[in-house]
């Protein structure tokens, strides 16, 4: 357990930096000037999962809970991500190393849901709740055609991606210390 | 005439843990003035006001960690008040998972080692930050010259607490630094300088 955890360690925190970056392309390409982070307090579709908001609450909570809001956070992932990569490709002028990190996200992240449920699986054998979160509203209406609107939702799901996909990496680092170290952390 | 509108807000937390903003007052119109800072955070609809104007110095706000939150939006504004208005500052938009500047790496030795000849710099992490928990992952990058030359030569010692340099010149004076960051923070300050003799049979 200790090897697939410092192994989803490295691929947790692969992602948020793959997740940063394209975050930060899309930001300096599209954003600029627009005024998109002072409507990026709208909240993420993953804010109704109530993860901890800071160290206290983020060690206060059970690791088992960690563990499985770390799943649930991964599996609302899923169909986001998918409409990103095809997002992208419709997006006029959008760089291929944009392209190219929405896939390699989408992958690593399946590869990461997958390494998560088998650690899960060794602490609790036969506990792992498959649900389905669709906590995703889905992708914008087909019929907004206004480009500010598109490109400001894609913007607002790239800054979500960022930031869960940096508490992932978080609640990672501090469950590895916690279920390897014990006490000692 | 009423005050000048306050500028260039800027936010930094030493550990992610809590945070501190600091603003430039802009002309108080000749007259005493008074300076607030709100502050609302993702789904609040009513602002609160600066929780500490003390701890972080003068024209600061200093967020402790009861009124710290990471991956939460904070729409942040600082109000100039005298007896003629108020001037509202632009709103700043800071998410603390990424204004994390560490404090300078502690304890910086420099040692010679004989075989093969080369000099082992070894350091601890800043003061505040949580490294043992997970909670911060830090990076550090160690820079040197001899007090000779110009330019600093600078390497990255990645999430190691020592490194190795073996490209020095024998029977001169080097200065040596380190500085650290956080996974996507900025860079701390230099270390203060540590100075080493490299023997003349280096
Ligand atoms: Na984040
Ligand atoms: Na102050
Ligand atoms: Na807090």
């Amino acid at each position: 357990t200790s090897d697939l955890f410092d192994r989803a360690v490295k691929l947790s925190h692969y992602i948020h930096s793959l997740s940063s970056e394209m975050f930060n392309e899309f930001d300096e390409q599209y954003a600029q000037g627009r005024g998109f982070i002072m409507k990026s307090i709208d909240t993420c579709h993953t804010s109704s999962l109530n993860t901890p908001e800071d160290k206290e609450q983020a060690q206060q909570i059970h690791h088992d809970d960690l563990l499985n809001l770390v799943l649930r956070v991964l599996r609302s992932w899923n169909d986001p991500l998918g409409h990103i990569v095809t997002e992208v490709q419709g997006i006029r002028e959008a760089p291929d190393t944009i392209l190219w990190k929405a896939v390699e996200i989408e992958e690593q992240t399946k590869r990461l849901l997958e390494g998560m449920e088998k650690i899960v699986g060794r602490f609790h054998p036969g506990d792992l709740g498959n649900e389905v979160y669709s906590l995703w509203s889905g992708p914008p209406e087909k019929q907004i055609t206004d480009e500010n609107s598109r490109l400001y939702a894609f913007y607002h799901l790239l800054h979500c991606l960022r930031r869960d996909s940096h508490k992932i990496d978080n609640y990672l680092k501090l469950l590895k210390c916690t279920l390897m170290h014990g006490s000692n952390c | 005439s009423p005050p000048g509108k306050p500028d260039n807000i800027k936010c930094r937390s030493p550990e992610k843990e809590t945070f501190s903003c600091w603003w430039e007052p802009g002309s108080d119109g000749g007259l005493p003035t008074n300076y607030s800072l709100l502050y609302k955070t993702e789904g609040k609809n009513s602002y609160s006001e600066c929780p500490d104007y003390k701890t972080s110095g003068p024209n600061s706000c200093y967020f402790d960690k009861k009124h710290t939150s990471i991956w939460t939006m904070y729409t942040i504004i600082v109000n100039a008040t005298n007896e003629l208005g108020t001037t509202t500052s632009d709103p700043q938009f800071v998410d603390v998972a990424y204004i994390v500047e560490l404090r300078p790496p502690l304890n910086v030795t420099l040692s010679i080692i004989d075989d093969p000849p080369h000099l082992l710099v070894k350091w601890s992490p800043p003061s505040k930050a949580d490294v043992k928990s997970g909670w911060v992952t830090v990076e550090y990058e160690v820079r040197f010259k001899s007090k000779k030359a110009q330019e600093w030569e600078t390497l990255d010692a990645g999430k190691q607490r020592q490194l190795r340099v073996f490209s020095l010149n024998p029977s001169e004076n080097y200065i040596v630094q380190v500085r650290c960051k956080s996974d996507h923070g900025f860079w701390s300050m230099w270390s203060p300088e540590s100075y080493i003799q490299i023997p003349d049979n280096f």
